[in-house]
């Protein structure tokens, strides 16, 4: 695939959905396509460790909060510009990132051991947030609302979502371009089997850390923009164990280890949130048993993820009659 | 054959097509005569962790809009009848974000709820960017009237007053007698409310010649009160304040009841179960007795007697979030009345210069001040018998207070 090939149906998805603030007016539409956007970046930050690297991690609310925090307690008490106090927290984000990794990597824990770690660093940290008296306490931060571009704050929510999508797009151009590199062949050489790609000269720290560094940035990107948005942070937002949830659920669904995987999560399983909420009207939480029942479903017959499944419908339509497959056409095929 | 007194096709299809356009032309005017209804944005938390909450408060605002309309709407406005548009906001602050969203599409004339401080910090400010008319219910934060926003109203008392209210009550009700309590053990649950409470408390007690015999935080939540019972026992204080949410607080209700710890009181402020009628019911002996400085409704007032039994009849809890959001509702109501419009601009107005007294809380005649309304204070209460009386301050009262506790 030519670098321009390669890069095109990015660009193509990026200005599709730049359309949307033109063509759509309800802001309750763009309010949630925001959100949506905002969890999109945390699942891609996800993905780049656990769908790249294998290293499935349950506390990605480290690296959240720790974005979102800088980015409001900069801009709060030290009264820097929010456009630069985001781009800190992302710094802090991937430090934060660069350490549990050393910690836990160094240690060689795997799987579910590494998995149970990340989970117990988001709760010590958002423990201390809560107890902490710089982050507010239990009272949490609070942005002032100051409509201005330079503020980070934007008369239209359709100006966000622009800002929110050219997060997302470079997350998508990020992946690519690592799918593409000789770190990613690492990274995947790492997650298919560690001892085999060290006999092969890679070295699984070196290569772990820097996909943890990445991941934990760009979740902690999502954590600012997150900040910017809302405008409130309390320890149960930052670093509760939603947002470590939503970031590993959406690339399972929309389709783990692959370019649009979290994006197409992200937006499917919000959309069936709000859908439900829609449908099942007034008796409260009814929603959430349709939106538990859906996901069921949509894991037992899209195991592979939403752009998997995609992928498999396309691939029959197109062949319907021939009786040989070519090997890659498992469904499992990383787009 | 063609036969004049048999319409033809064509004449039937004019005749109709004028007939339609009668209909489609004149129809305004029939709907004219009836006034559109307002709607009225109602936000509360109905699913997740503060469902409970959020479901009591929704019924004080759908009873208060059922008794407007039966009144005759706004009357100002030509009897228009106020339409809910209910919100749940997920007990999250991004879930009630995105209600609020949804409400100012569908053109909603005020936003009344909240709940939770989170969910209200958040709300009002995305209801500030529409100049969204907002009346909080209970968000004690302080935080949400301070921050200059000119949509935000809140009509119960904040965190502040409630702390100093309750100190004040204290000292009153000690004093009146005899100063039997000098000593006080705190215990206090490690989020906003508790300690923040605590550290409030820690300095001003003993301005007010109390000694705090020890500080005692707990997380939420704790499965397990043998060791803060076993402390209290330990020190043996006079008073033990709690400030913890309800499971805790019955845990420890029910700990200290089984250890036989007896202080002289029970005193808590702005409590979870203190002043709830489901611990009452489910442990009436460990509730006995129990003081709590508190939101409730003016036990004197005939409407809100009448409306505490019609929802007990109904099978719910009477809880303090009915009375409240029944009065955000008609204090509401009442200023779109003053305000003879739905015009944001002019219904701000009107709250904000509102002086209303039909509510059926223990307050004065409403009136804000940068969004606090300083007309409101909380009441002590004590749990006697089966029932939760109002015990201070003594022209909203309808019981006495029973300190000491008996031995």
């Amino acid at each position: 695939m030519s670098r321009v090939a390669a890069y095109l149906p990015i660009a193509a998805v990026v200005a599709l959905a730049a359309v949307v603030p033109l063509v759509v007016t309800s802001n309750t539409v763009i309010n949630f396509l925001v959100f949506t956007l905002i969890v999109a970046v945390a699942a891609q930050g996800w993905n780049l460790l656990g769908g790249y690297g294998g290293q499935y991690s349950f506390g990605h609310a480290a690296f959240f909060g720790t974005g979102a925090y800088v980015t409001a307690l900069l801009q709060t008490q030290a009264g820097w510009n929010p456009w630069a106090t985001v781009l800190l927290g992302i710094l802090a984000g991937a430090a934060v990132g660069a350490v549990i990794g050393f910690l836990s990597f160094r240690s060689g824990l795997r799987g579910s051991y590494f998995a149970l770690i990340t989970l117990a660093f988001a709760e010590v940290f958002r423990i201390l947030a809560n107890a902490a008296g710089i982050t507010g306490g239990a009272a949490g931060v609070l942005i002032r609302l100051d409509v201005r571009p330079e503020n980070f704050q934007f008369a239209s929510r359709g100006t966000f979502f622009w800002v929110g999508l050219a997060v997302v797009a470079i997350g998508l151009v990020l992946t690519r371009a690592i799918e593409r590199s000789r770190f990613g062949a690492h990274l995947v050489a790492v997650r298919e089997n560690e001892d085999a790609a060290r006999a092969l000269g890679v070295d699984p720290l070196r290569v772990k850390l820097l996909a943890i560094t990445l991941s934990a940035g760009l979740t902690a990107a999502s954590g600012g923009l997150y900040a910017q948005y809302f405008l409130f942070l309390d320890a149960g937002i930052a670093y509760g164990a939603w947002i470590s949830v939503e970031a590993l659920v959406a690339p399972i669904i929309g389709g783990i280890g692959t370019v649009f995987g979290p994006l197409v999560g992200a937006v499917v399983l919000q959309g069936l949130g709000h859908l439900t909420g829609h449908l099942a009207g007034e008796i409260p939480g009814i929603s959430l048993v349709v939106f538990g029942a859906l996901l069921i479903l949509a894991v037992a017959f899209a195991p592979d993820g939403a752009t998997g499944m995609a992928g498999r419908l396309w691939r029959r339509w197109r062949r319907p009659a021939t009786p040989t497959t070519t090997p890659t056409a498992t469904g499992g095929e990383r787009c | 054959m063609f036969d004049p007194m048999k319409p033809d096709r064509r004449t039937i299809l004019k005749t109709g097509a004028a007939a339609f356009a009668t209909g489609v032309v004149a129809a305004p005017l029939v709907l004219r005569a009836q006034p559109a209804a307002i709607k009225v944005g109602v936000l509360q938390p109905v699913t997740g962790a503060l469902a409970h909450d959020g479901q009591q408060g929704r019924i004080g605002a759908e009873l208060a809009i059922r008794d407007i309309n039966a009144g005759g709407g706004i009357k100002s406005l030509g009897g228009a009848k106020l339409e809910m548009v209910f919100g749940d906001a997920k007990s999250t602050p991004e879930g009630g974000t995105q209600e609020v969203e949804r409400m100012q599409g569908e053109g909603v004339v005020a936003v009344v709820g909240g709940y939770a401080s989170a969910i209200c910090l958040a709300t009002t400010q995305a209801a500030a960017r529409y100049d969204l008319p907002y009346v909080v219910d209970v968000g004690v934060s302080d935080q949400i009237v301070r921050r200059g926003l000119k949509n935000t109203f809140r009509i119960a008392p904040g965190f502040g007053t409630c702390a100093t209210q309750a100190l004040d009550n204290l000292v009153r009700i000690n004093d009146a007698a005899g100063k039997p309590a000098r000593t006080v053990v705190l215990i206090h649950e490690d989020g906003l409310f508790g300690s923040g409470l605590a550290k409030l408390l820690q300095t001003e007690l003993p301005k007010r010649g109390f000694e705090v015999l020890e500080t005692i935080a707990h997380p939420t939540p704790t499965r397990d009160m043998s060791n803060v019972a076993l402390q209290i026992r330990a020190k043996r204080p006079d008073l033990v304040i709690p400030s913890s949410y309800y499971g805790e607080y019955v845990l420890l209700a029910r700990t200290m009841q089984q250890q036989r710890i007896r202080p002289k009181a029970i005193y808590a402020v702005l409590n979870g179960a203190a002043s709830n009628f489901r611990f009452v019911k489910e442990f009436p002996e460990a509730a006995n007795l129990m003081m709590d400085c508190n939101h409730w409704h003016d036990p004197r007032n005939p409407k809100a007697i009448a409306l505490r039994k019609e929802v007990e009849a109904r099978g719910a809890f009477w809880t303090y979030n009915i009375p409240l959001n029944y009065s955000a509702m008609l204090f509401l109501a009442d200023a779109l009345e003053r305000a003879k419009s739905t015009d944001r601009a002019a219904v701000i107005e009107a709250l904000a210069a509102s002086t209303f007294d039909g509510h059926i809380m223990p307050y004065g005649p409403t009136k804000f001040v940068d969004g606090t309304n300083t007309g409101a204070a909380p009441v002590n209460l004590q749990v006697q018998g089966n029932d939760i009386k109002v015990i201070y301050p003594d022209m909203f009262a309808d019981g006495k207070p029973v300190f000491p506790m008996p031995a």
